[in-house]
């Protein structure tokens, strides 16, 4: 635990989050872009060259808008819950692995914060207790709608993580491990959306539910709810929602490239460049989604989780502990 | 050094927690108060090396259990705490508690007092300690039996709650 490491964790630390805010920044206005576009619209362009500034400008904006606290609202929870959403979407991207690992100053670092043994665990971990962002701000508004959306949003992100982590077990099975970095390892020649297609399936589903995205943004369901659990938010606290929301975006986007298609692995570019290739796929595949599905309504939403998506997981779970075990 | 600092970070946020879920008046404020003590216990857990643990902690405690108990509490809508003894019968059940809390903690420090010369060092332990792979083998093999019994409660716990809701609804 020398001052070498510390620094150099730091630093790795600071990338991470530069390279998250910068990120969600690009992701937003490459939604809005690609969104106009497949609506047959331009989308914004005013702002910088094909309007890639108007996230900063947006940002900026929100920064320096007056920020509104409903008076019977719990001030404590009102403050702390959107906090609480980001930094469990940001905690989660500190064991994934970005690459393989680049020498600086004579020194070998490992493009990740942390190599943890339990990376998976920890995942559904932070996962888990991103919902208390969204239940605690629609309760702390002390307000109808957003207690409905929040108390509607945690219901469907418990009801998905289930099936989620199930599908992720079949991957922990034929690895042997719960590290992302050995999952990836082992990844080399195949990558595990080949033998584990249908745990992908359900993990991208799922996954979708999970960051209450389109078709599954019955959380913002705007005709009945208003904007759901931060309806009374505005100026920079919203924008920690929306943050979140991106976060974990990126968050189920690099589990779900880590885990089934091969993290850094690809002929030619190095590692690194890969990932962002498919990271940028991913998201795009978001986007798309978006703009191509119509809502879900809450019933279906909560029956197909619960009929269809935890039972096929189980399923998948089964044959596969079946084949390990047959192979020994 | 970094692990006592560490250490001691750990402990006070889970004792000052603690206390606040004692003596916040607001039932959402005591449940989060008991999420941070879980947490706090979580990061003590990894400086005793045993990750596994401290991930299934805040898995099953305070990703699940609380988020439950969170809800409960926030759809009874209770402003305020209210009272369910006279305060006299209160604080004699409390010092009761405590007694007995005392007595339990003080048997079990003056009972480990006599075990060996390495009082106060832990035993040393293996490089696979507290790994998955570690905790699931005594966990299949030592410990079966208590696992399966758990795992029936587990069961029958589960039924319950689906007789209980089944009568109220039909």
């Amino acid at each position: 635990m020398d001052t070498a490491f510390l620094i150099e964790s730091a630093a790795k630390v600071a990338c991470v989050l530069g390279f998250i805010l910068v990120g969600v920044m690009l992701t937003v206005w490459a939604e809005r872009k690609l969104i106009g576009h497949f609506q047959d619209r331009i989308g914004p362009e005013r702002v910088g060259p094909f309007g890639i500034l108007q996230s900063f400008a947006d940002m900026l904006k929100l920064l320096l808008k007056e920020d509104v606290i409903p008076s019977q609202a719990d001030k404590i929870v009102y403050f702390i819950a959107p906090a609480l959403s980001v930094i469990t979407g940001l905690v989660a991207l500190s064991v994934i692995p970005f690459g393989d690992s680049v020498t600086l100053f004579g020194r070998t670092i490992p493009l990740r914060i942390a190599d943890v043994s339990v990376a998976l665990l920890f995942i559904l971990g932070t996962t888990s207790l991103g919902v208390y962002g969204i239940v605690l701000g629609g309760w702390a508004s002390n307000s109808k709608y957003p207690l409905l959306g929040g108390l509607r949003s945690s219901a469907q992100m418990i009801s998905y993580e289930l099936a989620q982590g199930i599908s992720l077990v079949g991957v922990i099975l034929m690895t042997g491990s719960l590290s992302l970095v050995e999952i990836v390892r082992q990844q080399e020649h195949l990558w595990f959306v080949v033998p584990q297609f249908f745990a992908f399936a359900i993990y991208v589903i799922s996954g979708i539910a999970e960051t209450n995205r389109a078709p599954f943004d019955l959380p913002e369901a705007e005709t009945e709810l208003v904007a759901g659990f931060h309806t009374e938010y505005s100026s920079m606290k919203w924008a920690f929602y929306f943050l979140a929301e991106y976060t974990n975006m990126f968050v189920v986007s690099a589990v779900a490239i880590s885990v089934f298609l091969g993290g850094g692995h690809g002929p030619f570019l190095p590692p690194f460049v890969w990932f962002l290739i498919k990271l940028g796929a991913f998201l795009f595949f978001y986007i798309w989604l978006r703009a191509t599905f119509p809502r879900l309504r809450y019933d279906q939403l909560m029956g197909f989780g619960w009929k269809v998506l935890l039972p096929a997981s189980l399923l998948n779970l089964a044959i596969t502990a079946t084949v390990v075990a047959l192979k020994g | 050094m970094i692990d006592g600092v560490l250490f001691t970070v750990f402990a006070l946020t889970a004792v000052g927690f603690a206390l606040t879920m004692v003596f916040r008046r607001n039932p959402v404020h005591c449940a989060l108060s008991l999420v941070a003590v879980l947490l706090s216990l979580s990061g003590m857990f990894i400086l005793l090396n045993a990750q596994f643990i401290a991930v299934i902690q805040i898995v099953v405690y305070a990703g699940a259990i609380m988020v439950l108990f969170l809800f409960v509490v926030m759809l009874l809508n209770v402003k305020g705490e209210t009272p369910l003894l006279t305060p006299g019968a209160a604080k004699g059940f409390g010092f009761l508690f405590a007694l007995v809390a005392f007595v339990e903690l003080l048997w079990i420090a003056l009972s480990s007092v006599g075990e060996g010369a390495g009082r106060g060092t832990a035993p040393p332990v293996g490089p696979t300690f507290g790994s998955p792979a570690e905790i699931g083998r005594i966990l299949y093999t030592t410990w079966v039996f208590p696992f399966e019994v758990t795992s029936i409660l587990l069961l029958i716990a589960v039924i319950g709650a689906v007789v209980l809701a089944k009568r109220k609804f039909s």
